[in-house]
C-alpha cells in the first residue's frame, strides 16, 4: 500500500524508490536511491526535481516492491550465458552477456510475458552477435508496488525453455572452402571469394583449414569436398556455381557428395540462391556470387547461427523473409540496420 | 490422469470435433486437478471427492467435464452461467478450491507461439498446446464451500409447489407471500405460457409389446401381472 506525504513532512523517512534526475544531454540517473533517509538538505533538491510529495510504502503480504519484482523477472528471463545483478536502478535490472556469442531470444515467451499486466522486458534482436558484458535486455515492473501473483506468473512464462534470453557460444569451426568456377580454376581471373569468406569466418572466431579450387565439374567439386572432410573440416563453404546456368553444377556436386537435407533458396536478398545441406552433422553452405559484391548477405545471417549450434533448414531459411531485404545502402552499417532482424 | 494427447482424443470424440476449446479445456482440467491434489479424478477412490464449476457453456466446458469425469447428473458438474472462460475445481475432502481462468491474451499469443500455422483455428489449436500453463491460464485460490443442497448423493429434501403441485427437489423452491412455489410458478422461468397437450403415439415405450398380445411379466413379488 502507498501513502502520500508532503515533502516538507518527509524528513526522517526513507525513500520508497529511486528518484531520477534528468539533465538534458548531460545526465540521466538516480539522484537519490531507494532507502535513502531524507534530511533537511534534501528538501530543496527534491523540490527542484519536481517532488512536492513522496510515497511511504507499507507492503501487504501479497505485495512486492518494484525492485523485488524486477529481480524475480530477471532471474527467470536469464538463461544460459546471461547474467544480471540484483541491484535495480530506477526499478530496472539489466541483463548482460556472460561471454561473447549470439543472442537468442525466445520471442514467444517474451511476448507472452509482456502480455501480463504491469511487467515488461525489452531485448536486442534475436540473432545479434554480442560481446561479453553487453546489455542484451532489461526488465522492470511498471508500478512501484504490485501484487506478487502476476509477477510470478510472468516469471513462469519467462522461465520456459530454460529462460527467455540466452547467449550461445560460437563453436570454433575448422572450415574448408571450395572455390568453384572454370574462370578462376584456369587462371582467367583472380579469385576474390576466398579472402572474403576467410575474413568472415575468422571474425567469428573460427579458422580456415583449407582452400580448394575446382572447375565447374561435379566430380572435381565432389573430390574437393571429400578432401576437406578427410582433412577434418567440420564446416564447408562452397562458392560459385549456385545459379541456374548450365555451368552451375555445384548443387549437383553437393548432392553427389552424399549431402542430405539440401535446401536451395533462402528468403533473403542478397542471397536468394543460398544453399544449406548436411553431411552427417557437418554443414555445407553454398554461397552464391552475390557474396562477392555485397558486403553483407545471407551468409552473415546464417553463419553465426550455425556456429551457435542451430540447425538450419527450410523453416529457418523461409522465416528470414520478413526483414530479409537489404536496402543496399551506399555505406553499409550492418549490423546496425534492419537487415535480418525480422525473425 | 491419462496423458494430455489421450485425453484430448477422447474429449474430441465425445464432443464431436477437435477445436482450440478442447485443448484449453483438457489443459484446464489437468491443471485444476493437479492443484487440488486429485491425480486420478475418474478413479473410484477420487470420483466422489471432486466438484467442478464451469462458468461457460462452450466447447471448453465439455472438455473439462470429459477429462475430469464430472457429470451434471451426478451433481459433480455445476454450470454457472457467467459467460467466463473459467472453471473452479473443488476437493471436497480437503476443501481446497482453485479457479482457473483462460487468459484473454492467449488468443493474441497464438500468432507468436505457432507463427507457421495458417488459419486462426488451426493456429490457436497448435499454439494452445505449446504455451505454458502460465501463459494460458491465471489461477485464483478461492473459498468455494459447496452447500449441502448442492452436494452429490441422494435427494436430501423435497417439497411441493403450493400453486401447481409439482414436487421440487434440493431446496430450489421459492418462498413468496409465505407460499412454497416452484420457479415456473414465480414466472422467473426460461419459458412462459405452458399448456399441457396430448401428442401422437402417446403409447410408445422402448420395449413396445407387438400385436397387442397379452404378456405375462413376473413381478418382484413372484405374482404374475397381466398386461393387455
Amino acid at each position: 500500500m502507498l501513502k502520500k506525504i508532503k515533502i516538507e513532512n518527509a524528513v526522517g523517512t526513507q525513500l520508497a524508490h529511486d528518484i531520477t534526475e534528468i539533465r538534458p544531454g548531460e545526465f540521466k540517473g538516480p539522484a537519490f536511491r531507494k532507502g535513502h533517509t531524507v534530511c533537511d538538505d534534501d528538501i530543496c533538491r527534491l523540490q527542484k526535481l519536481g517532488k512536492n510529495n513522496l510515497y511511504l510504502i507499507d507492503l501487504a503480504d501479497d505485495e512486492i516492491h518494484e525492485n523485488q519484482a524486477a529481480g524475480i523477472l530477471a532471474n527467470s528471463l536469464a538463461g544460459e550465458g546471461v547474467v544480471w545483478e540484483d541491484n535495480a536502478k530506477e526499478g530496472k535490472i539489466g541483463l548482460h552477456a556472460a561471454h561473447d556469442g549470439l543472442l537468442k531470444v525466445e520471442t514467444s515467451s517474451l511476448a507472452a510475458m509482456n502480455m501480463v499486466n504491469e511487467v515488461m522486458c525489452a531485448t536486442l534482436h534475436s540473432g545479434t552477435l554480442v560481446k561479453k558484458g553487453a546489455l542484451v535486455g532489461a526488465t522492470r515492473a511498471i508500478p512501484l508496488v504490485m501484487k506478487r501473483a502476476p509477477v510470478e506468473r510472468a516469471a513462469a512464462i519467462a522461465a520456459q525453455n530454460n529462460g527467455t534470453l540466452k547467449v550461445m557460444t560460437l563453436r570454433k569451426a575448422s572450415a574448408g572452402l571450395v572455390i568453384t568456377g572454370n574462370e578462376v580454376y584456369h587462371g582467367l581471373i583472380e579469385d576474390r571469394f576466398a579472402p572474403v569468406l576467410s575474413e568472415k569466418i575468422r571474425l567469428l572466431g573460427s579458422e580456415v583449414k583449407g582452400i580448394a579450387f575446382a572447375p565447374d565439374n561435379e566430380e572435381k567439386i565432389n573430390s574437393a569436398i571429400q578432401a576437406h572432410l578427410d582433412n577434418g573440416c567440420d564446416l564447408l563453404l562452397l562458392s560459385g556455381g549456385m545459379s541456374v546456368d548450365p555451368d552451375d553444377v555445384t548443387r549437383m556436386a553437393i548432392r553427389r557428395a552424399g549431402a542430405k537435407e539440401i535446401q536451395y533458396g533462402a528468403a533473403v536478398l542478397p542471397g536468394a540462391m543460398f544453399l544449406t545441406a548436411y553431411i552427417g552433422n557437418i554443414p555445407l553452405l553454398g554461397v552464391p556470387a552475390c557474396g562477392l559484391y555485397h558486403r553483407t548477405t545471407v551468409l552473415d545471417l546464417i553463419l553465426p547461427r550455425l556456429l551457435a549450434g542451430e540447425k538450419i533448414g527450410k523453416k529457418e531459411l523461409a522465416f528470414m523473409g520478413h526483414g530479409g531485404l537489404c536496402k543496399d545502402c551506399k555505406e553499409c552499417v550492418y549490423p546496425h540496420c534492419p537487415f535480418g532482424k525480422g525473425l | 490422469m491419462q496423458d494430455f494427447e489421450t485425453l484430448l482424443t477422447g474429449s474430441s470424440e465425445a464432443h464431436g470435433h477437435l477445436c482450440p476449446g478442447q485443448v484449453v479445456g483438457v489443459r484446464m482440467a489437468m491443471l485444476g486437478c493437479r492443484l487440488i491434489g486429485l491425480n486420478e479424478p475418474t478413479s473410484h477412490k477420487q470420483i466422489k471427492k471432486l466438484i467442478v464449476y464451469v462458468e461457460m457453456d462452450r466447447c471448453t466446458a465439455d472438455a473439462v467435464a470429459y477429462a475430469t469425469g464430472v457429470k451434471l447428473g451426478r451433481r459433480s458438474l455445476k454450470f454457472m452461467d457467467y459467460g467466463i472462460m473459467a472453471a473452479t475445481f473443488v476437493n471436497l475432502e480437503t476443501g481446497k478450491a482453485f479457479r482457473v481462468l483462460s487468459t484473454e491474451e492467449s488468443r493474441d499469443l497464438a500468432e507468436v507461439y505457432a507463427p507457421e500455422i495458417q488459419g486462426k483455428h488451426a493456429r490457436q489449436l497448435e499454439a494452445y498446446k505449446r504455451m505454458p500453463d502460465s501463459a494460458l491460464f491465471r489461477v485464483q485460490k478461492v473459498d468455494a464451500r459447496v452447500k449441502d443442497k448442492d452436494m452429490p448423493g441422494p435427494t436430501r429434501y423435497k417439497t411441493t409447489c403450493q400453486l401447481c403441485g409439482q414436487v421440487i427437489r434440493d431446496g430450489r423452491e421459492i418462498i413468496r407471500d409465505n407460499k412454497v412455489l416452484c420457479k415456473p410458478c414465480t414466472r422467473e422461468s426460461y419459458f412462459k405460457h405452458a399448456r399441457e397437450i396430448a401428442w401422437p403415439e402417446m403409447d410408445w415405450t422402448p420395449s413396445k409389446v407387438t400385436d397387442m398380445q397379452a404378456t405375462h411379466i413376473e413381478c418382484d413379488s413372484g405374482n404374475l401381472l397381466h398386461i393387455h
